[in-house]
C-alpha cells in the first residue's frame, strides 16, 4: 500500500504510523457523562467493510498527521488530508466516513 | 567521522564538516513575517514544497511543513543558530542542528544506483533531480536528501550517532560497483 502524502508525495507503507480512527473525539473530561463517553471514545468502534477515516502519521517523512480516507475491504484511498487542516476546517467527523 | 572505504570505490564520499545548521519553524501566525524576513536578510524564497533554495551565503532545506533546515559554511565562526534567532527574533523557533546532524555527501556516476538500494523513493532523473528534497530514509536510517547537481552528487542530512551505520550500509551496497584495478 502506498499512500499519498500532501507534503512528500507518494510513498510506500513502511513510512507511516497507523495512529487511530480519525471519526473519533476526545470528549470533554469536565462532562457529567465523561465515565460513558470516554468509554466509547476508547473502546467502541464501528469496523465498517468499506470507506473509513484513519489516522496515519508521516513518521519516516516530513513528521505530518494526515487523515486518510479508506475503504478497508479494498484498501483504495480515496482522500488524504492534512489533519491540521481537518481540525482547523472544524469538519464534523462522521462515522459512515462521509 | 572515522570511515574506511573500499580503496577500489568508484564512489566520493564525505561528511561536510565544515558547515554550520539550524532547524526553525514559523511561530504560528507568523508565517507572512518569516518569509518576508528570509526575502529581506538572505535574498531567498523559503520553498513551501520539498526543495531547497539557495540564498546569499546560506542554503534552506525543507524540513516538513512550516519547517526549514538552513545550511552554510561555519567560516570566520559563523554560528546560523545565534544569527538565525537574531535575524528571526520573535517570528521563528530556531534550533541548532550543527552537532546533531552531519551531511554526507555521495557522488559519482553510481551514486544514484547505490542510494537506490536503501531509499524507498524514486531516485530517476524525471522524478528526482537537483533542487528536490525528500525526507525519508536509507536502510531504515531518517535522512532528509537533496541532490546537488547531475553527477550525480547527493547530501543526505542524518542524525551524527548513525553516521557510521550509515556509511557502513553505503560502502556494502556499493561494493559490487568498485573497480577492480
Ligand atoms: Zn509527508
Amino acid at each position: 500500500m502506498r499512500i499519498a502524502c500532501p507534503h512528500c508525495g507518494e510513498r510506500s507503507l513502511d513510512e507511516f504510523l497507523y495512529s487511530g480512527d480519525a471519526t473519533v473525539r476526545r470528549p470533554d473530561f469536565a462532562s457529567p457523562t465523561a465515565m460513558d463517553e470516554f468509554i466509547a471514545y476508547t473502546f467502541e468502534r464501528t469496523n465498517p467493510a468499506g470507506p473509513h477515516r484513519e489516522l496515519w502519521y508521516h513518521a519516516a517523512g516530513c513528521h505530518a498527521w494526515l487523515v486518510v480516507t479508506r475503504n478497508v475491504a479494498t484498501h483504495a484511498i480515496s482522500s488524504v488530508e492534512p489533519a491540521r487542516d481537518v481540525a482547523l476546517a472544524g469538519k464534523p467527523e462522521t462515522k459512515d466516513g462521509a | 567521522m572515522d570511515w574506511h572505504p573500499p580503496a577500489t570505490l568508484d564512489l566520493a564520499v564525505s561528511a561536510r564538516e565544515t558547515l554550520t545548521m539550524a532547524s526553525f519553524a514559523a511561530i504560528r501566525g507568523k508565517e507572512e513575517a518569516l518569509r518576508e524576513a528570509i526575502r529581506a536578510g538572505y535574498g531567498a524564497e523559503l520553498p513551501y514544497h520539498a526543495a531547497r533554495v539557495a540564498g546569499v551565503g546560506i542554503t534552506f532545506v525543507w524540513a516538513g511543513p512550516n519547517q526549514w533546515l538552513a545550511v552554510a559554511e561555519r567560516e570566520n565562526g559563523r554560528d546560523l543558530e545565534a544569527e538565525l534567532k537574531e535575524q528571526l527574533a520573535g517570528i521563528a523557533s530556531v534550533v541548532d542542528q550543527s552537532d546533531g546532524r552531519v551531511v554526507v555527501r555521495i557522488s559519482g556516476p553510481r551514486a544514484r544506483d547505490v542510494l537506490a538500494k536503501g531509499v524507498p523513493i524514486d531516485l530517476h532523473p524525471r522524478a528526482f533531480k537537483p533542487g528536490d528534497v525528500a525526507i525519508t530514509h536509507a536502510s531504515h536510517i531518517g535522512i532528509i536528501l537533496w541532490q546537488t547537481d547531475d553527477a550525480p552528487t547527493y547530501e543526505a542530512a542524518l542524525f551524527r550517532s548513525y553516521a557510521d551505520s550509515f556509511a557502513h550500509w553505503l560502502f556494502e551496497s556499493a561494493a559490487e560497483y568498485a573497480s577492480t584495478r
